[in-house]
């Protein structure tokens, strides 16, 4: 509908393997090493889960300046430090045509138990005011938009497994709509022990009181369920013609995105559960799949994610089984807000490569799906 | 940056549907007659224990109208009251069968099932844990989409936005653009917030609650009064709303979305967030600000936001160029829902000709150059009208309808 065209000129990433931009990431994925090891950040000792791919501290303390650092806390930093990664990799400047989509799915649960136990240990006299703003989930944004000038919308949408891909999506959309000439847009999650403790208490995480090791291990036949990781990824994408017009080093064409729902109760995921027709069903059916080379998956060991998505793409991707099962990032990121703007990076990358066609699909538990088509640049 | 949405061919967009839960009670006709009448709902809140607080009270639903809802009670405060909202819109659009099920789903949320949430985590920390875990699993906002996506069996875009206190004017203005985009003809879009332990206390901890039902505008405001609600409006195609017969309220003429990137809690002391967003809202909708008659502001009653609206209000409509209510003054400030509930208000007080009062404004503000519509609703007759919504982080949405007979 629209002849604006998007593409991505930039990506900054703050993760367990790697700290950059484009060149970081490319360096990590041809590593292929996980960065999923032993949890440091807090003991595990009692937990049935104890891996985690997580960011070291000491690598934060050199992406955001001191003062501000004091004042923010560790997911805004994590979110910050990829923004200004992402605006420096691009080479793109702040004002009233940048945006920013921000994904999540726990945000900064640590202030919010910080600012409950203020009051649950002093009353009303602990709590603290300098905390309170961070309990809403839009505060990385807002950091985020103060540090890069962003002055067009600010949007943090909040999504289970899918946050990143999903904020990629939307940024790219509110360029073709014209809402914005330029859009820092991914995902961020930090690993947080209390959210951690419960996961894994539900048996929500690897290995999922299963007797097989933990591990991620996405559409293996003994995946036990998601490792949890942590971590920022944020794209710069641009209307392509202002970005030529500036010289920008593009890197891929955002060629399509979809989103959508598969109706189904809150927090599951059954692979029998047939996508009647969302607006994801519907560009990969209508596109078909022949150019497409390569497909990236949400799947991250959890078995419900991994079967739902590799029926759902055997269903739209019409017999291309050398597509499935699609690549999962997930082992080597681990899961987190973040990684589906690392799995549209890695395909821009592969697009900047002259890979044809790269589909990066989604699926959660609760129904939604997503899908981003990324082709090299024309 | 942004064209109009008529003036470039792209679909018009317009409201066919309306549902509410809020302090007044569930429906839309409750909600219609509680402004009318001018009636606050600001009382002693009784779902949370506020002793020690500086204020202590909140425009609340009532446990009578909660406990009637019909959904089921182990969901949480806030998915029950966004279920019926939702279902309320839809059965009010008249959608049905393919139509209904392609919609969009915008949901604005913020504190989630926080206070099932919060029940929980204190208990677990007074030494008394739940081996339940169903208040851990819809604490999230997007349990809200999640529950109204597979109950009404959407299969549209799905999306729960957080921008604060600007989240359900947001949903709005998202789901407008993925209709004047052909992504879907129809959308449900609204926002929701239950009450909360984290929210009364925050807002405490700031000291930007009244301790009486707060007066926006007023000279000798002293802070807002917090509320919970839920509203979703059904906004479709207009050709589609047309072909199938259904019924227009009015016309999503256009929105404006911008972000100060200034302070995290403090609004532009210009206002120059807000200017942008009420002139790119009316240069959406092909409008002057002269055809404006009306603006439901965010007016939150604290110092700084009116402050600040004011100015803003003044810089694009001029002294008096408008008449300005706040219904913040009458159900609260609903936090995520407030943007969708004040959508409701405007479009109800177009279609009935009949403008909200702001409650308890005694002496206006001499800073605010406006008739604030004290006490009592005015009968106008307005062809346009703006609802403003701002929040935490410097987000700024503003949305302009049309009465139906002014829409192509």
């Amino acid at each position: 509908m629209s002849d604006r065209r998007v593409v991505v000129t930039g990506l900054g990433t703050v993760n367990a393997s790697t700290v950059g931009g484009r060149e970081a990431l490319a360096g990590a994925l041809a590593l292929g090493r996980s960065a999923i090891g032993p949890v440091r950040a807090f003991d595990t000792a009692d937990m049935s889960s104890r891996l985690a791919a997580e960011v070291d501290e000491t690598t934060l303390v050199f992406l955001v300046d001191r003062d501000a650092a004091r004042r923010l806390s560790r997911i805004c930093r994590l979110a910050l430090g990829a923004c200004l990664l992402a605006v420096r990799d691009a080479q793109v400047g702040g004002g009233r045509g940048l945006g920013i989509v921000v994904g999540t799915e726990y945000g900064d649960f640590t202030s919010s138990r910080d600012f409950a136990q203020g009051f649950l240990r002093r009353g009303p006299g602990g709590l603290s005011p300098m905390i309170f703003p961070n309990t809403v989930m839009n505060t990385m944004a807002s950091i985020a938009a103060i540090a890069i000038g962003a002055k067009a919308p600010s949007i943090t949408l909040n999504q289970a497994t899918l946050a990143g891909d999903l904020a990629v999506a939307r940024g790219a959309r509110m360029i073709a709509d014209g809402r914005a000439e330029a859009v820092v847009a991914g995902g961020v999650d930090e690993l947080f022990h209390d959210v951690y403790q419960r996961l894994a208490r539900m048996g929500a995480l690897s290995p999922m009181r299963s007797r097989d090791p933990e591990g991620c291990r996405p559409f293996a036949a003994d995946h036990n369920g998601p490792v949890l990781g942590e971590g920022a990824t944020f794209l710069v994408l641009e209307e392509r013609a202002a970005a030529r017009a500036r010289g920008a080093q593009i890197m891929a064409e955002i060629a399509a995105t979809a989103w959508g729902n598969v109706p189904t109760a809150p927090h599951t995921g059954r692979a029998t559960r047939v996508d009647a027709g969302s607006p994801v069903a519907r560009l990969i059916r209508g596109r078909g799949a022949t150019g497409v080379a390569r497909c990236y998956g949400a799947g991250n060991g959890d078995p419900a994610v991994d079967d739902w998505e590799r029926a759902l793409l055997a269903r739209d991707l019409g017999g291309r089984d050398d597509l499935l099962p699609p690549v999962s990032l997930a082992p080597l990121f681990g899961q987190h807000g973040g990684l589906g703007a690392l799995r549209v990076g890695a395909a821009a990358l592969d697009a900047a490569r002259g890979t044809s066609a790269v589909l990066v699909h989604g699926i959660a538990r609760g129904g939604c799906r997503t899908a981003v088509v990324v082709e090299p640049a024309a | 940056m942004r064209r109009s949405g008529a003036r470039d061919g792209r679909p018009d967009v317009v409201v066919s549907g309306l549902g509410i839960v809020s302090p007044y009670g569930a429906g839309v006709k409750s909600f219609w007659t509680g402004l009318a009448a001018g009636a606050c709902a600001i009382k002693p809140i009784t779902v949370i224990d506020t002793e020690g607080f500086r204020s202590r009270i909140a425009a609340e639903i009532p446990a009578e109208v909660v406990n009637t809802l019909g959904s089921s009670r182990r969901r949480s405060r806030a998915d029950r009251i966004a279920l019926a909202a939702a279902r309320e819109a839809l059965t009010d659009s008249g959608l049905e069968g393919r139509a209904r099920a392609e919609a969009a789903l915008l949901i604005g949320a913020v504190g989630g099932g926080m206070l099932e949430g919060e029940v929980w985590y204190w208990g677990e920390w007074r030494g008394h844990p739940s081996s339940g875990t169903r208040a851990l699993r819809s604490v999230l906002p997007f349990s809200h989409a999640e529950t109204l996506g597979g109950r009404l069996g959407l299969t549209g875009p799905k999306e729960t936005v957080v921008m604060a206190c600007a989240s359900g004017a947001a949903s709005i203005a998202l789901g407008a653009d993925l209709i004047r985009a052909g992504v879907v003809p129809t959308a449900v879009v609204g926002g929701v917030d239950a009450l909360t332990h984290t929210c009364f206390m925050g807002f405490n901890a700031l000291k930007l609650l009244d301790p009486t039902p707060c007066r926006p505008f007023d000279r000798d405001r002293r802070g807002m009064s917090i509320g919970e609600a839920a509203a979703f409006l059904v906004i479709e195609d207009a050709r589609h709303c047309r072909a199938r017969g259904g019924r227009v309220y009015a016309r999503l003429a256009g929105y404006g979305m911008t972000t100060d990137a200034h302070h995290v809690t403090a609004p532009h002391p210009a206002g120059e967030g807000m200017i942008h967003a009420m002139q790119q809202a009316l240069d959406d909708a092909g409008l002057a600000a002269a055809d404006v008659g009306y603006a439901n502001a965010h007016g939150t009653g604290t110092p700084q936001n009116d402050r600040a609206e004011a100015l803003a209000l003044r810089a694009v409509f001029g002294d008096g160029g408008v008449l300005v209510s706040s219904t913040k003054s009458l159900v609260g400030h609903t936090m995520a829902a407030a943007g969708s509930v004040e959508a409701a208000a405007t479009i109800l007080a177009l279609q009935h000709g009949l403008l909200p009062p702001t409650a308890n404004l005694e002496q206006v503000d001499p800073d605010v150059p406006f008739d604030c519509l004290p006490g009592i609703a005015r009968a106008a007759e307005v062809a346009a009208a703006l609802s403003n919504s701002f929040g935490f982080g410097g987000q700024n949405v503003s949305l302009v309808f049309q009465k139906p007979e002014q829409s192509r």
